[in-house]
C-alpha cells in the first residue's frame, strides 16, 4: 500500500497509465471538434452557402401571405439567372402548389405561413426553412439537376399534416 | 421493507425507532417514484411500436378507434409519457435517494413528497388532456397549435416539481459540510447537484413560455401569442432536458457501475470536470435546434455549432473514463489481451449488461448528435427521422436501459425482493439493445432520403406513400423491425419489473453499489471516518463552488440569448390559436 494514496502497486500503476492515456485521449478530442468545427463552418462559407435568412416581420401573422407576391405565387424573374419564389404554407397545402424553375438557376425562396408552423423541405435537397406565420424567412438554392422535387411539410400542422405536398419541376436548361 | 440497512446510514444521533421510520419512509418514496416512471413508460412503450409500424407502412390506428384518434394524438402520448413522466419521475426520485444514502443524511421527506404530488397532478392532467384528444399538439406542442388548459397546465406542474429535488439536495449538503468542514462533496451527490442545478436554471425557459404566455391563453386571458418566441424560449429549456435526461445515467455510470462490476472508478476528478461542463455548455446552446429558423444571424448560428460542438467534450471524456474503469474491473477478473477484460466483465448480471449495451448504443448517439449539430448537415436532416433516430439511441437507450438497470438492483433493494426472474430481465435488455439499434439505423438512415419525422405516411394512399418514401423501403422497414422488437423487449421487461415487486422471492435486500474512486475513501456518510486524506487538486475544490459554476452558466446563457430574442422582442407576431386535429 502507497501510504500518501492507499492505492495497491497494481493500482498505483493503473491509475499512472490511464493519466497519461487520458491526456493524450482529451487532446485527440478537442483535435478532433475543432477540426469539425472548422470543416462545418467551412461547407457553410465555402460550399453550398445554403444558410436560412429572415426577410420581415410582421405583427398580423397573416399579413405576409396577403401580400402581392405571395398572393399571385408567380416565378418572378430578378436577374439573368436568378429567379424568386413566394410560398405560403396553410393546413394543409403549400400556395402555389405547382412551380416550374430552370436548371442551373439560383432560386430564392421566400416562404411563410398563414396559421401554424410549417416546415419547408425540398426533398433530396439541404433546403430546409421553417415556415413562421409572421416571419418571411428566406433561403437561396440552385437546382443542378432537372427533374420532379418534391416539398414536405416537416413541422407538425395538423391531421393532414402528412398530405401537405407540393412539387418543384425543374425544367432543363435552354427550354423556354 | 429494507429498514435495517438504510436505518445503518442514517446519522447515528437519531433515536433508532425515529431512524428506523424515515428509512421506511425513504424506501417507500423512492419506490413510489420508481412505479410511477416506469408505469407511464409502459403506456408510453406500449404506444411506440404503432409509430414505428406507421413508417413502415402499417397503419395501425383505424384498429384503435375509439381509444386513439390518430397517429398524431398516439405519438403526442409516446412523447409526453416517455419524455417527461417516465424520466421526471425517476430522476427526481434518483436524484434524492442516492444522494442521501451517500450522504447517510436523512432527505426532507416532505418537500420530496410535495415534490412527487406536483408532479402526479400535473401527470394526471396531461394524461387527461391527451387522452380526450383536446391536445395533440405532441411533446414540442409549439404555438400557435393550441391545445387545453390541462395540457398547458399540466405540463407546467410537472417541470415546477421536476425541480424541487434541488433544495432537498442543498440541505442534505449543507447538513454534511457542517460536520465535515473542509471535505468536498462525494461524487454522487456532487453529480446530483449539479444535475439539478442545470435543470433550474434550464427550467426557466419553458417555465416562462407556460406562466407568460401558453397557460393564460389556454384559459382565454389573453388572445395572441408569439410562435418564433415561444419556440426559442421551449428549446432553451429543450435543448437542457437532453442532459437532463442523460446526466442521471451518468450519475450510475460514474457512482455506482464500476461497483457493480467489481472494480473502481478511474478517475473522481473527471467525473466533476464533466458534470461541471455538461451544466456551463447545456443552457447557452439551445438555439441550435433553431438552425433552420428565419429571425437570427447567421454570426449567432456559427457561435452556436462552435459550443455545441463542446458539448461533445464531456461525452467523449465519459466514453474514456468509464471504458477504462471496465477495463480496469475486467483486468482484475482475469480478462487478458486487447479484448479479453471487455469479455471478462460480468454480463450475467442484468443491471451491469443494461448499462454497458446503453454505453455501446451511445456511439450511435453522439455521432449522430454532431451530425445535428453542425449546421449544414443540419440543413440536411432537420425534422427528418434523423432526428427520432439520434434521441432514440440516447435517452431512448442511455436513459431507458440505464434507469431499466438501476432497477435491477433497487427494487431488490427497496423491497427485499429478488427479480423474478434474471434470464428474462437479460433477455429484455439485449432485445432492447439491437430492436433500438435497428431503429435507430433505420430511422436516421430514412432521414437521409427526406422522410420527414412526426408524419402520418401509413394514412396516405398507397401509391402516394411509395412515390413520395419508396426509395426509402428498406430502411424504413429497419425502423418497423426494430419497433416491433422493441415492443417484446418493454412487456418482458415490464414482466421483470412488476413481477418482483409483486411476486419476488423475499431476499436480504442489496446494498446500493457505490463505487470507490482510485485513492477515495470506501464511505463518505455523515459519520464514516474523516478523510483527511484527500488531496483534491485546486481545480477539484473550485469546482465545488457550484454557485460560481451556477453564475458562469448563467453569465453564457444571458450572453447566448439576448442578442437572440432582441429582434424577436422588437418584431412581435400576434398569432392566434388553431385546433388542426
Amino acid at each position: 500500500m502507497d501510504n500518501k494514496t492507499g492505492m495497491s502497486p497494481f493500482d498505483a500503476a493503473f491509475h499512472a497509465s490511464a493519466e497519461r492515456h487520458e491526456r493524450f485521449w482529451i487532446f485527440g478530442v478537442l483535435v478532433m471538434l475543432v477540426l469539425l468545427t472548422i470543416g462545418t463552418m467551412f461547407y457553410v462559407v465555402h460550399d453550398y452557402g445554403l444558410v436560412t435568412g429572415t426577410q420581415s416581420y410582421a405583427t398580423d401573422p397573416q399579413a405576409p401571405a396577403r401580400e402581392a407576391a405571395f398572393q399571385d405565387g408567380k416565378v418572378v424573374r430578378t436577374g439573368p439567372n436568378s429567379y424568386a419564389v413566394y410560398m405560403v404554407g396553410r393546413a394543409w397545402h403549400w400556395a402555389p402548389d405547382v412551380i416550374h424553375v430552370p436548371e442551373g438557376a439560383e432560386i430564392t425562396f421566400y416562404v411563410t405561413s398563414a396559421d401554424v408552423l410549417h416546415g419547408f423541405e425540398i426533398q433530396g435537397t439541404p433546403v430546409n426553412l421553417t415556415a413562421m406565420p409572421g416571419v418571411v424567412g428566406t433561403v437561396k438554392y440552385t437546382f443542378r439537376h432537372a427533374g420532379l422535387f418534391r416539398i414536405i411539410c416537416n413541422e407538425y400542422c395538423g391531421m393532414f399534416h402528412h398530405a401537405m405536398v407540393a412539387r418543384i419541376i425543374v425544367d432543363p436548361a435552354g427550354t423556354p | 421493507m429494507n429498514m435495517e440497512i438504510a436505518a445503518d446510514t442514517l446519522p447515528s444521533t437519531l433515536p433508532r425507532s425515529e431512524s428506523d421510520r424515515a428509512a421506511a419512509s425513504t424506501c417507500r418514496l423512492m419506490l413510489a417514484f420508481l412505479i410511477t416512471g416506469f408505469s407511464a413508460l409502459l403506456i408510453g412503450a406500449t404506444i411506440g411500436p404503432l409509430q414505428a409500424l406507421n413508417y413502415g407502412g402499417v397503419d395501425a390506428y383505424p384498429a384503435l378507434r375509439p381509444l386513439l384518434q390518430s397517429y398524431y394524438q398516439g405519438l403526442t402520448i409516446h412523447g409526453v409519457m416517455n419524455g417527461y413522466v417516465f424520466t421526471f419521475f425517476v430522476t427526481c426520485g434518483l436524484l434524492v435517494y442516492l444522494p442521501a444514502r451517500e450522504l447517510g443524511v436523512a432527505p426532507n421527506l416532505t418537500m420530496w413528497r410535495t415534490c412527487f404530488a406536483v408532479m402526479a397532478v400535473g401527470a394526471l392532467c396531461v394524461i387527461y388532456a391527451m387522452a380526450d384528444n383536446s391536445s395533440s399538439v405532441l411533446w414540442t406542442f409549439y404555438p400557435p397549435l393550441k391545445g387545453s388548459p390541462f395540457f398547458y397546465f399540466g405540463i407546467t406542474l410537472l417541470a415546477l416539481g421536476s425541480t424541487m429535488p434541488l433544495p432537498i439536495l442543498l440541505k442534505m449538503r449543507a447538513t454534511w459540510r457542517r460536520h465535515r468542514p473542509g471535505e468536498i462533496t462525494p461524487l454522487v451527490t456532487y453529480m446530483s447537484l449539479t444535475t439539478m442545478l442545470m435543470w433550474g436554471l434550464a427550467g426557466v425557459g419553458v417555465m416562462a413560455e407556460l406562466v407568460l404566455q401558453l397557460d393564460p391563453w389556454s384559459l382565454g386571458l389573453i388572445g395572441t401569442v408569439d410562435p418564433i418566441i415561444n419556440r426559442t424560449l421551449f428549446w432553451l429549456t429543450g435543448h437542457p432536458i437532453v442532459y437532463f435526461w442523460l446526466m442521471p445515467a451518468y450519475v450510475s455510470w460514474y457512482g455506482l457501475l464500476s461497483r457493480q462490476v467489481g472494480g473502481k472508478l478511474i478517475s473522481d476528478p473527471m467525473a466533476r470536470i464533466t458534470f461541471a461542463l455538461l451544466m456551463i455548455f447545456a443552457l447557452p446552446v439551445g438555439t441550435h435546434h433553431q438552425f433552420s429558423d428565419p429571425g437570427f444571424s447567421s454570426i449567432w448560428r456559427g457561435i452556436l455549432v462552435v459550443l455545441t460542438m463542446s458539448v461533445a467534450t464531456p461525452s467523449l471524456v465519459t466514453a474514456f473514463t468509464i471504458g477504462l474503469s471496465l477495463e480496469y474491473a475486467g483486468r482484475l477478473r482475469g480478462g487478458k489481451g486487447w479484448f479479453g477484460w471487455f469479455r471478462a466483465l460480468p454480463w450475467g448480471d442484468p443491471s451491469v449488461a443494461a448499462q454497458i449495451l446503453a454505453a455501446i448504443t451511445f456511439i450511435l448517439g453522439g455521432a449522430t448528435g454532431i451530425v445535428n449539430g453542425s449546421w449544414q448537415l443540419n440543413a440536411i436532416v432537420h425534422n427528418t427521422t434523423f432526428i427520432p433516430g439520434h434521441f432514440h439511441v440516447t435517452v431512448g437507450s442511455v436513459t431507458a436501459m440505464t434507469f431499466m438497470a438501476i432497477s435491477f438492483w433497487m427494487v431488490p433493494h427497496l423491497t427485499g425482493r429478488q427479480l423474478i426472474s434474471r434470464r428474462l430481465a437479460l433477455f429484455s435488455v439485449w432485445t432492447w439493445f439491437v430492436g433500438m439499434t435497428i431503429f435507430a439505423i433505420g430511422m436516421t438512415w430514412a432521414g437521409l432520403y427526406g422522410v420527414p419525422r412526426r408524419a402520418w405516411v401509413s394514412a396516405l394512399p398507397h401509391d402516394t406513400y411509395h412515390a413520395l418514401y419508396g426509395a426509402a423501403s428498406v430502411p424504413l422497414a429497419l425502423v418497423a423491425a426494430g419497433g416491433v422488437l422493441l415492443w417484446v423487449a418493454s412487456y418482458a421487461f415490464f414482466a421483470v419489473f412488476f413481477g418482483s415487486i409483486l411476486f419476488g422471492r423475499r431476499a436480504a435486500p442489496p446494498p446500493v453499489p457505490f463505487a470507490q474512486s482510485f485513492g477515495g475513501p470506501a464511505s463518505s456518510t455523515i459519520d464514516s471516518p474523516p478523510n483527511p486524506a484527500q488531496s483534491a487538486s485546486p481545480l477539484i475544490r473550485a469546482l465545488d463552488h457550484v454557485w460560481l459554476l451556477t453564475g458562469i452558466t448563467v453569465l453564457a446563457t444571458l450572453a447566448a440569448y439576448i442578442p437572440i430574442l432582441w429582434p424577436f422582442l422588437h418584431h412581435v407576431t400576434r398569432a392566434p390559436g388553431w385546433i388542426l386535429w
